[in-house]
C-alpha cells in the first residue's frame, strides 16, 4: 500500500512526476541514444568512427558547418542588440507603447516556413521589391536576390528573415525581465546623480543578465535548429547542419550519416550552452563566501 | 454495477472495432501523398468504390518507396498481413517483387478495357503478371505562346511541336539566348528546388539524348558534351531555378516562358490559363530524344486479406471513366485506351497531346526510373551534386564525372541492377 501521509515515504512527488517521464524516456531518450549508436555504427553494423571519417571527408560537411556558424554569429548578436533596445524603447512607456508591443509581437505567430513565403514573396524577382522599385522607375530589370549562382545575397536575405523571425522572442523575454525591476533601483540612482549610461550599466544590464543569457541560450540552440528558411529560400545553395540531416535522412535514406550530423550539433549545442552558462552568470545572485 | 457496466463497454468497444477492422480493405499507396490527392482518393475514389460495392477501403499514404516496403516486409514476415492492395512506381513494385512480396495476377480478368501495350510488358516479370498498370505520367516542356515570336533562325513552332530534328538542345539554347535579350532576364526554368524533380531531367532526358543511356556512359566523351553545354545554358536560366519545387507558379506569373517539369507540376498553369500555353516534345540531342515515362501500378501481397475485393477495386480504378478523373484531379494520365477518347477537350486534352507527341516522335528514346530502392536518393544525388561542382561551382568536368561514375557504378552494383 503506497502511503502519501508524513513520515513515511511520500511518493506522491514521484508518481506526479512518473508521466512525464515516462513521455521523455520513450519518445526523447530512447531516440536519442539510438541515434547516438547509429552514428557510432559503421555500414557493416560494426561500432566505429567511419561515418565521422566520412562526414569528414566530405567537403558539403564543413560548408554546412561554416554556413551555420555564419549564420549563428551574424543572427544572434544582431538579434539581441536589437531586441534589447526595442524592449528599452517599449518599456519607457510611451502613450500607445501597446501597440508597438503587438507589432512587434506578430511574427510570433508565424512558423518558420511561413516567414520564408512571405520572404520570397518580397524578394523574388517578380516580388513586391522588385515591382515597387520598377514601378518607381529606380531599376528597370529585376533584382535577384536568390537562385543559382546568388548564395552570398540569398544568405543576407535569410538573415533578415530571421532577424524578423526570431527577434521577437528574445524581445519579449528582455521586455519582462525589464518590467521587473524596481523602480526603487532608479528613484536611489537619481538621488546619487547617476547618469542614464550608468543607470544602465549599473542596474538595467546587471538584472537583465539571468533573462539574457536564457534568451542568448535559447537563440544560439534555435539557430542551429535553423531550417526552413534557408531551405525554402536557398535550397541546397546554401547547405546548414540541420538541412544536411534532414537532407541525409528523407532524400538519401543515410541514417547513418543523418545520425553523425545530429550528434554533431548536439554536441555543439552542449559545448556553446556550457559556455554560456559558464561564462554568462548572474553575478549579483552568487552568494559568495 | 458500475465495474461491470464499464468492463463490459469496453470489451463491445473492442469487438465492435474488431469486427470493423477486418472488414476494411486497406490500400497503401507512394502516390497521390499531397493533401489535396489524398482528399481526392480518399473523397472520390474510395467513396465511389465503397457506394458500388458496399465494400469499406482505407487509402493509406506512404511518404517513401523504404517506409512502404518495411511495413509490407514486416507484415509479410510476422504473417499478419493487413494491406489488401498497394500502389507503387513500376521501379518499387519491381524490387518488392524480387523479394517475393506478392500475388501473381495472371490471369486476372479486367473485361472491356485494353492496357497500353508498353506498359502491360512492363508489368509482367519473370513470367508472372506483378502488377496492374494504373496510371502514368511523364515530363514535358511547356511554352509560353509569347515566346514563339523569339524562336531562332530556322527553326518553325511547327519544328517544335512535331518534334522535328531541327528540335534540338542547341535550338534550346539559341531560343533562351533570344528571350533574355528581348526580354532583359532568362526566361527558361526548371524545378531544380530541394522538392523539384530536376534530377529527373538530368538523368532521364539529357543524359539519354546525347550518351543513349542514363548512367552507363556517364564519363563518356558524348557525357563531356552534356556538362558544357548546360555551362553554356547556365546564363539563360532563371536564377530561382534553384528554389522551384514545380514550374506552374512560375509560368503564370510569367517569370518563365519556357518550362520543364512533370505533367502533374504543370496541370495548374494548363487548367487556369489554357489558350496561353503550349505543351511540346523535349528538344533531341545526338542521340535522340530521351524521356522519362513514370509508370503506377496496382500488386496485391501475398496472404492480403481482401484478395477478392483487392481485385474488385482494381477493376474499379482501371475503368475508363475512373482513368479520365484521376488526369483531371491528379494529372495522371490513362493506361486504358478506352480512357482516351473520354477527355474532355482543354488544358487535359492539350496535355494528353502533348504527351502523346512525345512518346509517338520518332527519335524518341523511352526510359524508366532505374529501380535502386533505397538507393534511389543517392542516385538522383548524385546527378545534382555534378550539376552544381561542374556548371555552378566550376569544377573541372573530366576529374567530377569519373569520380560521379565509380559512385552510380557502385550504387548499381550495389543494388544488383544493370548499369541502364
Amino acid at each position: 500500500m503506497i502511503s502519501f501521509s508524513r513520515g513515511e515515504k511520500n511518493w506522491m512527488p514521484y508518481l506526479l512526476f512518473l508521466p512525464v517521464l515516462i513521455y521523455l524516456a520513450g519518445f526523447v531518450g530512447y531516440p536519442l541514444i539510438k541515434a547516438l549508436g547509429i552514428a557510432f555504427t559503421s555500414e557493416a553494423g560494426k561500432l566505429s568512427f567511419e561515418n565521422f571519417i566520412t562526414l569528414t571527408r566530405d567537403s558539403t560537411f564543413w560548408k554546412a558547418l561554416k554556413n551555420t556558424l555564419l549564420f549563428l554569429i551574424i543572427i544572434v548578436p544582431l538579434q539581441v542588440i536589437l531586441a534589447f533596445l526595442l524592449a528599452l524603447f517599449v518599456n519607457s512607456r510611451f502613450k500607445g507603447y501597446m501597440t508597438i508591443l503587438y507589432i512587434i509581437s506578430i511574427p510570433l505567430a508565424l512558423s518558420d516556413v511561413s516567414a520564408a513565403l512571405m520572404s520570397y514573396n518580397i524578394f523574388t524577382s517578380h516580388g513586391f521589391l522588385n515591382k515597387f522599385l520598377m514601378s518607381f522607375g529606380i531599376i528597370e530589370t529585376p533584382i535577384y536576390f536568390f537562385g543559382l549562382g546568388l548564395s552570398s545575397r540569398a544568405f543576407w536575405v535569410i538573415v533578415l528573415t530571421e532577424l524578423w523571425r526570431a527577434t521577437p522572442l528574445v524581445f519579449v523575454i528582455l521586455l519582462a525581465s525589464l518590467q521587473m525591476i524596481s523602480k526603487d533601483y532608479f528613484e536611489a540612482a537619481d538621488v546619487f546623480g547617476f547618469s542614464s549610461w550608468q543607470k544602465f550599466f549599473y542596474i538595467t544590464l546587471p538584472l537583465t543578465m539571468p533573462s539574457l543569457q536564457s534568451a542568448l541560450l535559447i537563440r544560439t540552440l534555435f539557430a542551429f535548429q535553423i531550417f526552413g528558411v534557408v531551405w525554402l529560400l536557398s535550397g541546397r545553395d546554401i547547405p546548414i547542419l540541420a538541412g544536411e540531416v534532414y537532407y541525409q535522412q528523407a532524400e538519401l535514406n543515410n541514417f547513418q550519416l543523418a545520425a553523425t550530423y545530429g550528434f554533431i550539433i548536439a554536441l555543439i549545442c552542449i559545448i556553446i550552452s556550457w559556455v554560456y552558462i559558464t561564462f554568462l552568470k548572474a553575478k549579483h545572485l552568487e552568494l559568495k563566501k | 454495477m458500475l465495474k461491470r457496466f464499464i468492463v463490459v463497454l469496453v470489451i463491445s468497444m473492442l469487438l465492435t472495432s474488431a469486427v470493423f477492422a477486418g472488414e476494411v480493405l486497406n490500400f497503401i499507396s507512394t502516390q497521390m501523398d499531397p493533401a489535396a490527392e489524398q482528399k481526392f482518393a480518399k473523397g472520390v475514389l474510395l467513396k465511389g468504390y465503397t457506394d458500388e460495392t458496399g465494400i469499406k477501403a482505407e487509402f493509406i499514404t506512404m511518404p517513401t518507396y523504404h517506409d512502404m516496403f518495411i511495413r509490407l516486409s514486416a507484415e509479410i514476415a510476422a504473417k499478419k498481413v493487413t494491406i489488401s492492395l498497394v500502389c507503387d512506381l513500376h521501379g518499387g513494385l519491381d524490387l518488392m517483387n524480387a523479394k517475393g512480396l506478392f500475388d501473381d495476377l495472371t490471369g486476372i480478368a479486367l473485361p472491356d478495357r485494353t492496357f497500353i501495350k508498353a506498359l502491360e510488358d512492363y508489368s509482367v516479370m519473370a513470367g508472372r503478371k506483378v502488377y496492374v498498370p494504373w496510371m502514368q505520367a511523364t515530363y514535358i516542356m511547356v511554352v509560353n505562346k509569347k515566346a514563339f515570336d523569339y524562336l531562332p533562325a530556322g527553326l518553325t513552332v511547327e519544328d517544335v511541336t512535331g518534334a522535328s530534328e531541327k528540335w534540338t538542345y542547341y535550338a534550346l539554347l539559341n531560343w533562351s539566348k533570344n528571350l533574355k535579350d528581348a526580354f532583359k532576364g532568362p526566361k527558361l526554368g526548371f524545378p531544380m528546388g530541394p522538392k523539384g524533380l530536376w534530377h529527373r531531367f538530368l538523368h532521364g532526358y539529357i543524359h539519354p539524348s546525347f550518351t543513349g543511356y542514363q548512367a552507363a556512359a556517364f564519363d563518356s566523351l558524348r557525357a563531356v558534351k552534356i556538362w558544357e553545354y548546360l555551362k553554356e545554358l547556365l546564363p539563360y536560366l532563371h536564377p530561382s531555378s534553384s528554389v522551384w519545387g514545380s514550374m506552374d507558379d512560375p509560368l503564370l506569373k510569367e517569370e518563365v516562358l519556357i518550362a520543364w517539369d512533370h505533367t502533374a507540376r504543370l496541370k495548374t498553369a494548363l487548367i487556369e490559363k489554357p489558350e496561353d500555353f503550349a505543351i511540346v516534345p523535349v528538344p533531341r540531342g545526338p542521340k535522340g530524344r530521351g524521356y522519362i515515362t513514370v509508370a503506377v501500378g496496382l500488386a496485391i501481397p501475398i496472404d492480403a486479406p481482401q484478395k477478392e475485393n483487392a481485385i474488385k477495386l482494381i477493376d474499379y480504378l482501371t475503368k475508363p471513366d475512373i482513368q479520365v478523373k484521376i488526369l483531371e484531379n491528379v494529372g495522371f494520365f490513362p493506361t486504358v485506351k478506352e480512357a482516351e477518347g473520354a477527355i474532355p477537350v482543354g488544358a487535359l486534352k492539350i496535355l494528353a497531346t502533348g504527351v502523346l507527341a512525345q512518346s509517338g516522335a520518332a527519335d524518341s528514346i523511352m526510359v524508366m526510373i532505374p529501380s535502386l530502392g533505397a538507393k534511389s536518393g543517392e542516385f538522383t544525388a548524385t546527378y545534382r551534386d555534378v550539376f552544381t561542382k561542374i556548371v555552378v561551382e566550376g569544377a573541372d568536368i573530366g576529374t567530377t564525372i569519373t569520380e560521379a561514375a565509380d559512385k552510380l557504378r557502385a550504387i548499381f552494383k550495389e543494388v544488383g541492377v544493370p548499369l541502364l
